[in-house]
């Protein structure tokens, strides 16, 4: 992969929040088919930084290019491509008025123009592979929250996006419910997905990691492979945080 | 978490009952079976003049709801897009439709109605039903925006931002995913608006609009039965609105919940 031209390129990228400067300078490179992994203590800029990359948060200064296209210009369209970045939220955020299968039909129909039975063909696929096609015909609400991650996770998989990303998915799950949701995304990071994925869980950073990034006050304070990370940390800040954590 | 029900209570109708009401679902019963129980002993026991009331009546009652129905269908679709307006992020578009619902919130109906009818009746000749149905669509469609942005605006930030993500632009966010699932949350305070509004189209009466309250005064004026006549009238209105309230309420409990609870 080496000299390969980086699907995500974020440069020199800032944001504020009033006063606050939520990202400060930060500069990402991610290859196609990589998996990174973005760690970091609550308030250090690492879901702002992936909400950027989609444009749910603008930037203030810097670039951000997805797929050789400029966020920034004005040009861009940026509904197309989002249909290139499936999102994962840490509140599942499924269409409450749509059933399940619904839920992963609708962006493909309407954005795609993908015939109806078509899209629920890849649909029941998609549930399958998340292992609740059982539950297509249920309404959000009647699912538990580590379904309604699966589910989240295979309506954005619906749109055949080109990269995931991954808020904090798994932090508003209960203990048990974690798993089920780690395995779905374990599996798809074998099938050679791009990934970005804020999260807590250390275990899942080790294991499917490619890179590890360290956030703190905005800025990207260590970047490495996992074995480094979590062996060697340099940074004094990361070996406090890592105590803290693991 | 993935509860978003929020209940908005605005308007001035007939208290809705719900199954779980069950004080107010009694209260409910009382009045109704009270209004049908009279309504049937006078016509009964008193069939002179009460008999005639009621074959006289059901005219005005369907002119009623005739400005009713068309009021509101009109007012949704004003309400719909002043809802939109408010929350726009055009500046002006907002501003005309904030506007709007300050000046039309800030005239008393009866005034409006006037306005509507024999001011700018100067100047254009409109049927009196349809100056009635535009009078009244033109003051509910800015409350009806107050409730439509409510319920946009109660729906859950979260549901935007995967929609944004899915690819979708504003327009069809709105579309699919916002409007369908605050249209749930409206229908209680728009049933609410929709008994207000029948009941204050008993204003256009004042007009030459033949509706319930008017053929009551005609049929008054030419008999000197005022105390027989009103209390037609009254109760008449009273079993339309119970009727309607608990209407609202069963649909209410039928959109319900998704599989909620």
């Amino acid at each position: 992969m080496a000299g390969a031209d980086p699907i995500i390129r974020i440069r020199n990228v800032s944001k504020f929040f009033g006063q606050l400067r939520a990202l400060d300078n930060v500069s990402l490179d991610i290859l196609s088919g990589e998996k990174v992994v973005i760690i970091g203590p609550s308030g250090s800029g690492k879901s702002t930084l992936l909400r950027t990359i989609n444009q749910l948060e603008t930037i203030d200064a810097g670039s951000i290019a997805v797929d050789g296209q400029d966020l920034t210009d004005q040009a861009a369209d940026i509904n197309k491509i989002r249909m290139e970045l499936g999102m994962v939220f840490q509140s599942f955020n499924l269409f409450h008025h749509k059933t399940v299968l619904h839920n992963l039909t609708l962006a493909p129909i309407k954005l795609k123009k993908i015939a109806k039975e078509d899209a629920e063909k890849i649909a029941i696929r998609l549930l399958e592979k998340v292992g609740i096609a059982e539950k297509r015909n249920c309404y959000p609400a009647q699912l538990s929250g580590g379904q309604q991650q699966r589910v989240a996770i295979a309506r954005a998989l619906a749109m055949n996006p080109k990269i995931m990303l991954f808020d904090e998915p798994t932090s508003a799950l209960d203990p048990e419910m974690i798993g089920e949701v780690l395995d779905v995304m374990v599996n798809l990071a074998k099938e050679g997905m791009t990934m970005v994925v804020v999260t807590h869980e250390m275990g899942f950073a080790r294991e499917v990691g490619d890179r590890v990034v360290f956030m703190d006050e905005g800025k990207i304070i260590e970047t490495g492979s996992p074995e480094h990370f979590f062996q060697n940390p340099e940074h004094p800040r990361l070996r406090k945080f890592l105590e803290q954590i693991l | 978490m993935s509860e978003n029900k929020v209940t908005i209570d605005i308007g001035d109708g007939a208290a809705i009952p719900t199954k779980k009401d069950r004080g107010l679902l009694s209260a409910w019963r009382l009045a109704f079976f009270g209004a049908v129980g009279s309504l049937l002993y006078l016509i009964l026991f008193h069939p002179d003049p009460y008999l005639r009331l009621i074959k006289f009546l059901p005219d005005g009652i369907l002119i009623t709801f005739q400005v009713t129905i068309s009021a509101i269908a009109l007012a949704l679709v004003v309400g719909l897009f002043t809802g939109l307006g408010r929350i726009s992020h055009n500046p002006i578009i907002n501003l005309i439709a904030s506007t709007y619902v300050e000046v039309v919130r800030g005239i008393p109906l009866l005034v409006q109605l006037f306005y509507i009818y024999y001011a700018l009746g100067q100047f254009v000749r409109v049927p009196d039903m349809l100056a009635a149905v535009i009078a009244m669509s033109f003051c509910y469609g800015a409350y009806m925006g107050e409730v439509f942005r409510a319920g946009i605006e109660s729906i859950d930030r979260g549901q935007r931002e995967a929609s944004f993500s899915l690819g979708f632009n504003r327009a069809q966010t709105m579309f699919y995913v916002i409007l369908p699932q605050a249209l749930r949350t409206i229908l209680p305070p728009v049933g609410n608006e929709f008994i207000a509004l029948l009941k204050d189209t008993s204003l256009v009466s004042i007009l030459a609009v033949s509706d319930l309250l008017r053929r009551g005064r005609e049929f008054a004026s030419e008999s000197f039965l005022y105390f027989e006549t009103y209390t037609m009238v009254a109760i008449i209105y009273l079993i339309i609105t119970l009727i309607l309230s608990k209407l609202v309420g069963i649909m209410e409990e039928r959109m319900g919940n998704h599989g909620r609870r």
